[in-house]
């Protein structure tokens, strides 16, 4: 699968860039090399550049595999802008409803005898970026993360 | 992600380097199993070269701690970088591994 760049594919120093991508877990893979030369030429910090990778896998592969009842070739929508030391990321798809910021936390003080599996990616998600919010416009699932490096 | 395993006194050191993210845990969880079926559960987890993890690959972690705690195994990591340890910080990780600077002092230690 491809990567598609609907408005620019040009990398600029600062600006904004958008993908569409497919309901396909393989387009992770290339979605993480993207954003690893993107954050060469917006020149992130390492640490700033796997959290956005991370954040990116976690909220995307959760649409890939949850979102959709069937098989069908659906389209996830992203928007990655950076203004002012100010990173904003829009994910929008088109799956059932889901709000991230309405989960419980995992209780990360437990033994690991006790400790579920799973649960920790929309923990991470919210832990790594400065503010999570979701919203439902149009039977549309919109996620709009921000992370200062101020 | 690439994988090496070495036998060092009881242990036995697997090498991961790379990424492990939703694309490749399960590659990960396979050759832990093999190691279980092996009937080794004395691990050690060297993270030196491992430069990216995601909730998938911690998963991985925990179902390994969990499968040598219930047979009175050891598993100890080690040489995880900065950001790596960061995220098993942040996750509540640190608490339930035991993580060690390098490899002789994992060996160490962990008897």
């Amino acid at each position: 699968m491809i990567l598609l760049c609907y408005q620019s594919c040009t990398m600029e120093a600062k600006g904004k860039i958008q993908f569409v991508l497919a309901n396909k877990a393989d387009e992770l893979s290339l979605l993480s090399a993207k954003v690893e030369t993107l954050a060469e030429l917006w020149d992130f910090p390492d640490s700033l550049t796997m959290n956005l990778n991370l954040v990116l896998e976690e909220a995307i592969s959760n649409i890939i595999f949850y979102a959709f009842n069937d098989d069908s070739e659906q389209k996830i929508y992203l928007t990655l802008e950076y203004e002012e030391a100010t990173l904003s990321i829009r994910i929008t798809d088109t799956g059932k409803a889901f709000d991230p910021t309405g989960q419980i936390p995992p209780d990360i003080t437990l033994s690991a005898e006790e400790r579920p599996i799973g649960g920790l990616g929309i923990f991470l998600i919210n832990k790594l970026m400065d503010s999570v919010v979701y919203s439902r416009n149009d039977n549309m699932n919109v996620l709009t993360l921000k992370k200062s490096m101020k | 992600m690439n994988i090496t395993f070495e036998t060092k006194s009881d242990f036995t050191v697997v090498s991961i380097s790379g990424r492990i993210d939703a694309t490749n845990s399960n590659d990960f969880e396979s050759e832990l199993i093999r190691i279980f079926e092996d009937d080794r559960f004395n691990l050690l987890i060297n993270c030196a070269g491992l430069h990216y993890i995601s909730s998938s690959g911690l998963r991985i972690f925990l179902m390994a701690q969990k499968r040598v705690i219930a047979v009175q195994g050891h598993l100890a990591i080690c040489c995880m970088q900065t950001m790596i340890r960061e995220i098993f910080d942040i996750s509540g990780f640190s608490t339930i591994f035991k993580i060690y600077g390098t490899e002789e002092e994992a060996l160490q230690q962990t008897k």
